[in-house]
């Protein structure tokens, strides 16, 4: 039942003499919502930049559905599966936003260069394609009405959920998300909460970094915690709230204990 | 500055006539442009004679010419964003393969054609394959060198004329009654017109489609269009390979117009005053960047009157322009819908999806 989807196995990261990761193991189960949480500085978009090949870990392997992703050429991470979004966004700013989600759905398409050229049937099938899911994401998204507008017009807020629409339109198997509530005000966290909820129900598997608790606590179905780059807790939401570690990484040790 | 911006609303609303109007309204306009386009040799008058040098020729080389070329580089320096500063060598190998296998078999033009465009997309995929992982200046440097060593290999290597080059060059076989002879460069020009329309047609119809998306972005943020599934690697070479092959279509064409060529024609001079007329119209944006190399082409000609001080005027001409319209003549802008109901992808163009 609980498929493994996402394996970090033992992962070490280095830049020179920095340890960004050290020894993080991590399990991502189909279907769920997992929360990594973790002081600033933790090495939780590292996390994201080993699983999305950014960066090769020093050591360790990343296994996605069974197989494993180390050393694979990051377009080919997307293709089997696994899409992201950025913790400062990075849309592509001078594209429209309608073309920002065909972008990321034309990795499903086969046509080369030659077949856009000469417009053939499969070009055309798969143009349509490309663009009724990119539609669809939009509406998805509660954007569709930006569609003409540019990546960098769009308001902040649907900025964040342009990023998510594209990064839905490769057709992951595993999503993950970068603090995509940053600079949100307490109602649209609420919303986009239900719509990462709404995200799972749709048969998705979520990687979460986010800051907010609240929003974390509502959604997740676990959650895992960095600190300096060591995974210090594991576990359902109740779980991690009560772990003795997490409550001194995020407020310090109590003074008699040091 | 209030004049400037009324320019681009009129801009605008010329692509809303466009977008608003019927078929019938658009194949008619379409027509009425080629057909225009197809009767420029004999539309030669006082107001855009060139006194110097023959009209008919100066609207095959320079004006044809560089439209193509433009149009060429652009796909690598407008679309994906890859400064290449070496274009003319495939400009060049286009014009070796014509002038080498015009004199020494007997081929003729319409089979070398091929030749030479396959050998310019050839040597593309060998410059760009290990090159194309290098970014910005670094690229730029590299194509800078790769279009000197062309141009000094031909130089060195005394089998193919050396510096003195190569004569006698074939002219094209008779087309119907349009006589390719270096004494008429209407024929030419008509060729030269046709295939710049076709390679129009295939830039545009690309743009609008997969490959068009993938260069945005990779222009816009390599990282990501990376991580949003796109072989990066693929559609640089790709670019580049397209921009090859249209030099290689100019060189073949002017090598068998000029009868004779030699390896100083194809001088880091003539990568850079490509690289201008793109620059000068507007960076990637197809209409623009023709009608700067049209511009760029015609203006020192149609001044050669001047003869010392040509250089000059035309170069303040430039700079006026540049500090007048930054971002070229007609730069590339997209037009922003607002309609929620809005639908369809591209500029206008090919509405192929809707």
């Amino acid at each position: 039942m609980s498929e493994n989807v996402l394996e970090l196995q033992n992962i070490t990261m280095k830049f020179g003499g920095v340890t960004a990761l050290n020894d993080v193991n991590l399990v991502v189960k189909k279907g769920e919502i997992l929360a990594l949480i973790g002081p600033n500085g933790a090495g939780k978009t590292t996390v994201f930049n080993v699983i999305t090949g950014v960066y090769k870990p020093t050591s360790g392997n990343v296994v996605f559905q069974g197989t494993s992703i180390v050393g694979k050429k990051r377009f080919q991470i997307t293709k089997l599966g696994i899409a992201r979004t950025f913790q400062n966004i990075r849309l592509f700013g001078e594209s429209s936003a309608l073309e920002n989600v065909v972008t990321g759905a034309d990795v499903h398409s086969k046509t080369g260069v030659i077949g856009s050229i000469f417009g053939t049937p499969r070009s055309r099938r798969e143009e349509k394609a490309a663009l009724d899911k990119a539609l669809e994401l939009l509406d998805f998204m509660g954007i569709k009405k930006r569609a003409g507008q540019l990546g960098k017009n769009l308001p902040y807020g649907d900025q964040r959920r342009l990023e998510i629409a594209r990064a839905l339109a490769t057709n992951p198997k595993l999503l993950l998300l970068d603090e995509p509530a940053a600079g949100f005000n307490p109602a649209e966290k609420v919303a986009l909460g239900e719509t990462i909820k709404k995200i799972r129900d749709a048969g998705y598997t979520v990687l979460l970094i986010e800051h907010d608790m609240s929003l974390i606590m509502g959604i997740s179905d676990r959650v895992a915690v960095l600190d300096f780059g060591t995974k210090i807790a594991d576990g359902s939401t109740t779980e991690v709230q009560n772990d003795p570690r997490v409550i001194e990484a995020y407020l310090g040790a109590p003074a008699d204990a040091s | 500055m209030a004049d400037m911006k009324s320019r681009l609303n009129l801009r605008d609303k010329g692509a809303e006539f466009w977008e608003n109007s019927p078929k019938w309204r658009r194949v008619l306009l379409s027509v009425i442009f080629i057909a225009l386009c197809y009767a420029v040799p004999f539309l030669n008058n006082p107001l855009i004679n060139t006194p110097g040098s023959d009209f008919q020729s100066v609207m095959f080389y320079p004006v044809g010419m560089y439209v193509m070329m433009a149009i060429g580089l652009n796909i690598v320096v407008g679309k994906s964003g890859l400064l290449d500063l070496g274009y003319v060598a495939f400009f060049a190998i286009g014009a070796y393969t014509m002038a080498i296998l015009g004199t020494k078999t007997s081929l003729n033009f319409w089979e070398i054609l091929p030749i030479g465009v396959g050998l310019a997309m050839l040597s593309g995929v060998l410059l760009g394959t290990p090159t194309l992982r290098l970014r910005g200046d670094y690229l730029a440097i590299v194509t800078l060198g790769f279009g000197e060593i062309v141009r000094i290999f031909a130089v060195n290597t005394d089998s193919i004329g050396g510096s003195r080059g190569i004569a006698g060059i074939p002219t094209p076989p008779d087309i119907f009654k349009a006589k390719f002879t270096i004494l008429d460069p209407k024929p030419y020009y008509w060729m030269l017109l046709t295939f710049t329309l076709l390679i129009i047609w295939m830039v545009r119809r690309m743009a609008a489609r997969r490959p068009g998306r993938a260069w945005d972005a990779i222009r816009q943020d390599d990282d990501v269009a990376q991580l949003m599934g796109i072989n990066t690697r693929r559609y640089k070479v790709w670019a580049f390979v397209l921009g090859a092959a249209v030099a290689g279509v100019g060189g073949v064409v002017y090598a068998s117009q000029i009868l004779s060529i030699v390896p100083d024609q194809f001088n880091l001079n003539v990568s850079i005053l490509i690289l201008a007329c793109v620059v000068f119209g507007g960076i990637g944006n197809l209409w623009g960047v023709i009608l700067g190399a049209v511009l760029l082409a015609f203006i020192p000609e149609r001044i050669r009157f001047l003869s010392q001080p040509r250089i000059l005027v035309f170069g303040m001409a430039l700079v006026l322009m540049m500090n007048l319209r930054p971002d070229g003549i007609l730069p590339k802008k997209k037009r922003e819908h607002f309609d929620p109901e809005w639908h369809t992808v591209e500029e206008s163009g090919e509405g192929e999806i809707k």
